[in-house]
């Protein structure tokens, strides 16, 4: 008896864990995606509207992986800027409200990924960072927003050594230290965009494509506390 | 017999937890990718090429083949480097892999030749 109840308190702790609480299936949330049945997918420079002029690079060397990783093809970063430079169509702030068209003529993209960072803060004592983040999927054939969700993000840079007490404590502050600046905000933007994209329906290369419809999409508006562990 | 059951519906909620295994693998990408976009130096350029031949060499993702866009990025980084067949033949190989990636991959091509 003692050994049942137990195995239905672990259950439901395990469960818990898991579910999210968006009721919403991602058939319907992201139905664009679920019609058009897109593969190729063009990122576009993300628009910096924060005041820390970095970030815009952080995040756009952290894109393609989760996106590619759930099954599209991701039109390869490096190549995209160069063509987008000549075409002139660099600044994705010129093309969040028009007619996409011409970079399925130039890219043969089925969707653009607009990000907007809003605000991007560094709270120096605490080691946290602040960001809050829009991502919007249109698609390039019907300019129709296929896909949105926007983040409040607080990313705790501390590095944890795992040592308890004050002396745990002092070991967590200098290997911080060692942590270069530059690595600590790429992997803010990194579980930024890990944690967002962890609905995505899933693309033609995946072993799920096509029967993920059921899940639930995460909520529109969400807020969480990331560090460098969540992957 | 009891055990058994309990160790089952253990496995069976980790497995429902756990996170399955990445369709590619991707090294440092991110933080070398960065560096290049930041300062495309020497040294940067050398440790993204690294990183490259690292994704396309020790692939282990589920799918077992290169990611999107790998091949493509890789050739580009080595036409910039002047390394110009190297990086063309890298070119041809993402459209192999990749048919879709055919129509800016021949823009790209065009631009070298101009």
């Amino acid at each position: 008896m003692k050994n049942i109840l137990l195995i239905i308190v672990i259950a439901g702790a395990f469960f818990s864990s898991c579910t999210t609480t968006a009721p919403i299936a991602k058939s319907v949330a992201y139905k664009g995606i679920y019609d058009e049945k897109p593969l190729t997918i063009l990122l576009m420079p993300p628009i910096n509207r924060s005041t820390n002029v970095e970030s815009k690079e952080y995040f756009h060397s952290t894109l393609n992986i989760p996106i590619a990783n759930a099954g599209f093809y991701v039109i390869p970063t490096f190549l995209s800027m160069e063509i987008l430079k000549k075409e002139s169509a660099y600044d994705a702030e010129l093309f969040l409200n028009s007619p996409l068209t011409k970079f399925g003529e130039v890219f043969g993209a089925d969707l653009a990924v607009f990000t907007i960072i809003h605000k991007w803060d560094k709270s120096g004592l605490a080691a946290k960072v602040y960001v809050q983040v829009e991502y919007i999927i249109k698609s390039i054939k019907t300019n129709e927003i296929v896909y949105t969700r926007t983040g409040d993000v607080t990313y705790d840079a501390s590095v944890s050594t795992g040592a308890g007490g004050a002396w745990g404590a002092l070991a967590d502050i200098a290997a911080s230290a060692i942590n270069t600046a530059a690595t600590k905000y790429v992997d803010v933007a990194r579980a930024c965009n890990a944690y967002t994209f962890k609905d995505l329906p899933a693309g033609k290369y995946s072993p799920t494509y096509g029967t993920d419809g059921e899940l639930p999409a995460g909520k529109k508006i969400f807020k969480a506390n990331l560090n460098s562990k969540y992957r | 017999m009891k055990k058994t059951l309990f160790i089952s519906i253990t496995v069976l909620m980790f497995a429902s937890c756990t996170t399955q295994k990445p369709l590619y693998t991707w090294g440092k990408y991110e933080i070398t990718s960065y560096n290049y976009l930041k300062n495309s130096d020497e040294k940067s350029t050398q440790e993204l090429i690294e990183t490259y031949q690292n994704i396309i060499e020790k692939q282990k993702g589920s799918r077992g083949v290169v990611p999107p866009g790998i091949y493509a990025d890789y050739g580009f980084v080595l036409l910039q480097a002047n390394k110009t067949e190297e990086g063309k033949a890298m070119l041809l190989k993402e459209v192999t892999l990749y048919p879709e990636s055919k129509i800016f991959i021949d823009r790209i091509l065009k631009i070298i030749e101009e």
